[in-house]
């Protein structure tokens, strides 16, 4: 009997091996610099305020480690869920409405045959680079309750007077108003973009089988550009629930803090010199954005 | 093996510079907390030199303190000032608390002050030779532990804009009101002459209507804390300006409107809002905004709580701060000490200039030889009909009750007091409510978490 034995499988020669040590060193050095800026001005910050949220810090003095107690003073606070709550009526109020007129506005925009197709594009992103402090005040103008045009023209119109910025039920829905109009142009770019990488052919197959413009739309053009859609959705969800410059210049929170989204909320610790609660109050409103977009990234990996 | 050492040397490498880079990040806790709030001395060179930067905030004042840096020059040739227009309550905390590039000087809301102390030069020593002759109420908003941690800078007494034209055609005397019943009766008589009147501005801003609150009760010798923080909200003081409020509010005598926003530049120029209890700054609006009534309108001390009672509160103020880590503390303690102590200094902050050709009006120096009514930096102003609104101011200034430092979680309390008062001028909260929710609040949300 004769044993044979199979050679043995050569051993991979490993990436690298043999080369001199500067050669191999050298994708490092390569990346050393991001990793550095990113270690020093991205995870840093990030433990910095992990850490901190753990104390009672004020910004100066001695630091006294309070464990749990910013993260369940928060949890119990209804100031801090009264934030919450805001922000997701916001997100109500701004996010399906907006998609619509930004999707509207985009499919019109990509229309060959639309005249001064430029001045519209124009048009639409002039209020989103428009610095925000103008618009407050243009804002607080129109919707003066006596002596605004808003309400001129719904007197005009035999309507009653509105308090927009001065009741607690009106204030969201303006704020809400002042997001869409200042940010639309945003997304309707983002749309646009969408819009033409769909190929015409797939129209004009559907306008030869009859269907007519909305179907084209609803069965063509958005399941297309799904993947659009759910990226300005993410993008806007995360704006609105970090949202503090539109509150913060026009009504300050108000009235009764039914404006006070989660972003202000924060701030508001935070200028307060109450280091501690507003580090607990950021990671809190991490968590809940990230949870967010997963949900939002999972419902997209769904569909597919 | 070599692979393993090439990896590790590589992460050894980033480690370091990343510590490195990481040096420059503020330290939790770090020995500042134990060492001696130091006071500040003043240079004793006979010729000092060196170089100051001094922060201010963007606007009109930016502009008169600039142009004020040439007389400051003139005493002190070879200081220089690095005059700069910064967004302090977006820049301040974090420059503070990092340690770098903070400036020698800083202008800052009085209410601010205390919230940085842990920062700041306690100024007891500097301040010392004028201390005797400077308003007590901005000394002691500028105290915290027994130092004072700003220069202080302008006296906002409270007065009572009136439209004199409206109310004299409305029969009313308005010189003949001295106390807060008066007013009330004042305001009655004309809203039966003018029906769709709202004659005493009510403010809807949380913010400024706490910051008039505080006007108020200054005005009473009180304030939202005493000397040792404890809040005294629920107090004889608080319970009647409350009630002063809600009787303007409930019997229709008020015109609520954010200041000067839309609705109340109409009301006021339409004759339906006479009267203003506002701090002197209000005198911009008939100045500048107010286009119809511009000339109609006076100013008065504030009408007195009780007869005999002081005629004025301080609402609002800036001082000037002096960080501890700031490179040339000495030379910006002789920049302030020169604008708010040495006559040109005043003279060129208050009196005529190229912002303010006749001088600026929105304050008062807190300085008492600078605030001599019988010697005005600014000048009778027309939209008041000619009015010596200086000596109006000084007068009343002076009366105003020494308070006690402001806390550093003021601003904070907006959210309770601010709010109720306005849920109160809804007629949803009655002043009890108002005091009982807000001292509540305030004390487990604001105090407690101190």
């Amino acid at each position: 009997m004769t044993t044979t034995s199979l050679p043995r499988p050569a051993r991979p020669r490993r990436r690298g091996a043999g080369l001199p040590i500067t050669r191999r060193l050298a994708p490092y050095v390569f990346v050393a610099p991001f990793v550095a800026l990113f270690l020093a001005f991205g995870i840093y910050p990030m433990l910095f305020t992990l850490r901190l949220s753990f104390t009672n810090w004020h910004g100066a003095g001695s630091a006294e480690w309070v464990g749990w107690d910013n993260y369940t003073y928060l949890l119990t606070s209804p100031a801090f869920w009264n934030s919450l709550a805001n922000s997701a009526v916001l997100w109500l109020l701004i996010i399906p409405v907006q998609l619509v007129i930004a999707l509207a506005a985009a499919i019109l925009l990509d229309n060959a045959k639309l005249r001064m197709r430029g001045f519209y594009r124009t048009a639409f992103i002039v209020p989103f680079v428009t610095p925000l402090v103008a618009v407050a005040q243009i804002w607080v103008v129109l919707f003066d309750q006596n002596y605004g045009a808003v309400n001129a023209v719904l007197g005009a119109l035999g309507l009653p007077d509105i308090a927009w910025l001065t009741s607690s039920e009106w204030a969201k829905p303006t704020l809400a108003l002042l997001f869409i109009w200042k940010t639309t142009g945003f997304i309707v770019v983002i749309l646009l973009s969408g819009l033409q990488s769909i190929d015409s052919t797939v129209y004009e197959a559907a306008e030869l089988d009859g269907a007519g413009r909305l179907r084209r739309i609803w069965s063509i053009t958005v399941p297309l550009i799904r993947r659009t859609l759910m990226f300005a959705i993410v993008l806007q969800t995360l704006a609105v629930f970090q949202m503090f410059a539109e509150p913060f210049v026009v009504t300050q929170g108000g009235p009764y803090s039914s404006t006070t989204t989660a972003g202000l909320y924060l701030y508001n610790h935070i200028t307060r010199g109450d280091l501690g609660t507003g580090a607990a109050n950021s990671f809190l409103l991490v968590i809940l954005v990230m949870a967010l977009s997963l949900g939002m990234v999972r419902l997209l990996r769904a569909k597919d | 093996m070599h692979q393993r050492i090439t990896r590790v040397a590589a992460l050894g490498g980033l480690a370091a510079l990343t510590l490195s880079l990481t040096a420059c990040g503020p330290t939790i806790g770090d020995s500042d907390s134990t060492a001696d709030p130091s006071k500040l001395q003043a240079p004793t060179e006979a010729s000092p030199s060196g170089e100051i930067t001094i922060w201010d905030r963007e606007g009109d004042l930016f502009e008169v303190f600039d142009e004020a840096i040439a007389a400051f020059n003139e005493k002190y040739p070879d200081i220089v000032v690095h005059h700069e227009a910064v967004d302090i309550a977006a820049k301040l905390q974090n420059t503070l608390i990092t340690g770098s590039d903070v400036p020698d000087g800083v202008f800052l809301d009085d209410q601010l002050v205390a919230g940085y102390a842990d920062h700041l030069w306690d100024l007891s020593d500097v301040l010392a030779p004028y201390a005797d002759d400077i308003a007590p109420q901005k000394l002691d908003v500028n105290s915290q532990d027994g130092g004072i941690y700003g220069v202080p800078f302008d006296l906002d007494p409270g007065l009572l804009f009136y439209n004199e034209t409206a109310l004299e055609s409305a029969g009313i005397d308005a010189e003949s009101i001295e106390t807060y019943d008066d007013l009330l009766e004042a305001a009655r008589a004309y809203k039966e002459a003018v029906p769709d009147a709202g004659p005493i501005h009510l403010e809807q801003s949380p913010f400024l209507g706490q910051l008039q609150l505080e006007m108020y009760a200054s005005q009473l010798g009180t304030a939202i804390t005493d000397a040792d923080g404890e809040l005294r909200l629920d107090s004889p003081e608080y319970e009647q300006i409350l009630t002063f409020l809600d009787t303007v509010s409930t019997e229709g005598l008020g015109t609520r409107a954010e200041y000067l926003s839309p609705t109340d530049i109409e009301t006021l120029d339409a004759g339906k809002q006479v009267f203003y209890p506002w701090a002197l700054w209000f005198d911009f609006a008939p100045q500048q905004l107010l286009e119809d009534t511009s000339g109609d309108w006076r100013a008065m001390p504030l009408p007195a709580w009780t007869d005999g009672g002081a005629r004025s509160g301080a609402m609002g103020g800036s001082s000037f701060i002096i960080p501890k880590d700031g490179e040339n503390s000495e030379l910006a303690w002789l920049f302030y000490e020169f604008l708010m102590f040495d006559e040109a200094g005043y003279s060129a902050v208050w009196g005529p200039n190229s912002v303010y050709p006749e001088g600026l009006n929105t304050s008062i120096p807190s300085y008492a030889p600078a605030a001599d009514p019988s010697t005005p930096l600014f000048q009778p102003v027309d939209a008041f009909g000619g009015q010596d609104l200086w000596a109006i101011a000084t007068e009343a200034g002076a009366e105003i009750p020494g308070g006690v430092p402001t806390p550093s979680w003021w601003a904070g309390a907006v959210d309770y007091l601010g709010n109720n008062i306005q849920l109160m001028l809804d007629g949803s909260l009655t002043p009890e409510e108002v005091i009982d929710n807000s001292t509540a609040d305030i004390q487990a949300n604001l105090i407690d978490r101190q």
